[in-house]
């Protein structure tokens, strides 16, 4: 019982969370003091051009009702018209965001191999050679800008040693082979981008596993070295992994806008940086107003997660 | 009057000398990176080579050579110059939003943890909405919103840095304060009749000093990443400042020419969040925090 309850409280405290984005971003983006067709179009613009721009966003009516109606809208599904296109954002969205799916599923399917193979043997050999190794190259690569591996990774891959694509332009047309071929390297860097992240926590908390006493208890009892690693302390081990890796995903939606646009990757990251290079406002609102979804409710699967890995959790909070 | 006043100076030294002969490896290492990132900043801020934006300072894209240890961009930029004069912007810029953050996720950190009720309430669920919005897009679109007129200004891009950190300080400066809250010397303050501020300021920030120094030094470390992607996104500084980030955006389409010319800026930026990294991970362990690891 309690668990449904801490659930809905958890589902009530989101949905509250993305009401305060929306009015967040609205006030961001379009209650600042001044014109907001100016400050869109530049100081130089003409009249009739401010006069155009003022009829598509609605600016004769006043923010709070701009901001309900948007809501509403957004809320029933309709996402308004691009500025720049004309064309239903729901429709220049849909695309993207399936593109940009696919990238992430190929890139957390490489992430969990880069994050759990290193992650085991630093912990198996605590304070050896390889530990140390590892532990310095992690410290590397935490500290590399996103968009400064990305073009490590593009120099010797795509110009060194050409055996992929620079360019990760794919269309309807490409076959799943070029597909493929044109997202390891986006998807190599994200996962590399996250990876660095659970390492650490990941060696850390499997160490603290490892000198448990039901570990103890499970080796003394005589089961093989895999089954006690395998079964009995990876499971427990991964929880402050998980919500590290939760915790980052801001870092790693910042981290597919950098990489896609690094690869020229048709996804929603390219698709935010294009809408506000265009200052495409109600295309800008949407794709930002989807990522704090996607953030958000990414933690409340974590937390849930975490309960659901940990019963301990359900009574403690 | 002269063992008086050298007394007391030598002694201070010498427990100079013993503390850094105790401190971490890691952040001896990292404060070396990072006192030789300070003084490569002074040096480029008033001499390099050639003109950090002086074109035709050599055949443009000849490469590597003694003259031009970096290479020359398409323009004949000496890139070395560029990356000598770049060192002291990304200092800065990091430096100043990250104290901005600092000062306002503090002040509402503490009081929010300290006052409690509503104010609390209200003050998290903006915290927290805040810091739902991935904190790039989040810069990105206050860059926007903030017009034509301050784009590519050094001053916008501190706003953005101090308004993206402020809330993810909060959240540690206040989880901090609450605790502190409970300890003793906080209710004698309250009895003696101190105000708020007072007891926040006086009573509270020095008891939480190591947590926040330790945030400070971590959100530090990331500053120069995030100020770097908005360069190389095109929403940075306004070009020909040589930011290292803008500059591994423009010298980027020229990696197969001469890759040269993005290795400078490249190292740079790394070797400087690799020197705050191990400073803030050997600071934590000096002060006895647990590391922390991401955002």
């Amino acid at each position: 019982m309690s668990v449904f309850r801490l659930l809905a409280s958890r589902i009530l405290f989101s949905a509250l969370t993305l009401l305060l984005v929306s009015i967040l971003i609205f006030l961001i983006l379009e209650a600042l003091p001044g014109d907001v067709a100016t400050r869109i179009l530049g100081r130089d613009a003409t009249a009739k051009a401010l006069e155009v721009l003022r009829g598509q966003l609605h600016l004769d009516q006043s923010a709070p009702i701009r901001y309900f109606r948007w809501l509403s809208d957004f809320v029933r599904g309709d996402l308004g018209v691009s500025i720049a296109t004309g064309r239903p954002i729901a429709d220049v969205l849909a695309p993207r965001i399936v593109n940009t799916l696919l990238l992430s599923l190929f890139a957390f399917a490489i992430y969990l191999v880069l994050a759990l193979v290193p992650a085991i043997i630093q912990a198996t050999n605590r304070g050896k050679v390889v530990d140390h190794v590892i532990s310095v190259i992690t410290l590397i690569l935490l500290s590399l800008p996103d968009f400064l591996l990305a073009t490590i990774l593009l120099f010797v891959f795509a110009v060194a040693l050409p055996i992929l694509p620079a360019l990760a332009t794919i269309s309807e047309a490409s076959t799943w082979q070029e597909t493929l071929r044109a997202m390891v390297l986006p998807a190599v860097t994200l996962a590399i981008m996250m990876a660095v992240y659970a390492i650490r926590v990941l060696r850390d908390s499997l160490i603290e596993v490892l000198h448990s006493d039901y570990v103890r208890l499970a080796e003394l009892k005589g089961l093989r070295p895999r089954t006690v690693l395998f079964r009995h302390a990876l499971p427990n081990a991964i929880v402050p992994a998980l919500n590290v890796t939760a915790l980052n995903l801001g870092f790693l939606i910042g981290g597919v806008v950098i990489v896609e646009r690094v690869f020229s990757y048709p996804g929603f990251g390219t698709l935010l940086i294009d809408a506000l290079q265009l200052r495409d406002v109600p295309l800008i609102k949407a794709t930002v107003m989807i990522s704090a979804a996607v953030y958000v409710v990414a933690n409340l699967v974590a937390d849930v997660l975490a309960v659901l890995l940990q019963p301990r959790l359900r009574t403690s909070r | 009057m002269s063992t008086i006043a050298s007394n007391p100076s030598r002694r201070f030294a010498r427990f100079g000398a013993e503390r850094w002969h105790a401190a971490p490896g890691p952040f001896k290492v990292g404060a070396v990176i990072l006192a030789t990132h300070v003084l490569f900043a002074i040096v480029g801020f008033f001499w390099t080579p050639y003109g950090f934006a002086e074109m035709g300072a050599g055949l443009p894209l000849s490469g590597a050579s003694f003259q031009h240890p970096m290479g020359l961009d398409q323009i004949g930029r000496d890139v070395f110059s560029r990356f000598m004069h770049g060192a002291h912007i990304v200092l800065l810029l990091a430096f100043a939003g990250t104290i901005l953050g600092m000062v306002a996720g503090t002040t509402l950190g503490l009081l929010s943890g300290y006052v409690g009720g509503w104010f609390d309430e209200i003050a998290q669920r903006i915290v927290e909405a805040m810091i739902s919005i991935p904190f790039l897009a989040l810069a990105l679109v206050m860059i926007i919103a903030a017009g034509p007129a301050l784009a590519g200004e050094p001053v916008l891009i501190v706003l953005v840095v101090g308004l993206v950190y402020a809330p993810r300080i909060a959240r540690i400066a206040r989880a901090a304060a609450m605790e502190i809250a409970t300890r003793e010397y906080v209710a004698v303050a309250e009895l003696r009749g101190e105000g708020t501020w007072s007891i926040v300021f006086r009573e509270i920030l020095p008891n939480a000093a190591n947590v926040l120094l330790v945030e400070f030094s971590l959100r530090l470390s990331y500053a120069p990443i995030l100020i770097g992607a908005l360069g190389f996104l095109g929403f940075g500084i306004r070009p020909p400042t040589p930011e290292w980030g803008l500059m591994i955006s423009e010298n980027r389409n020229l990696l197969i020419a001469s890759p040269v010319t993005v290795f400078g800026p490249g190292l740079g930026l790394a070797s400087l969040v690799i020197g705050f990294n191990l400073f803030t991970d050997g600071l934590s362990r000096m002060l006895g925090q647990r590391p922390v690891a991401g955002a």
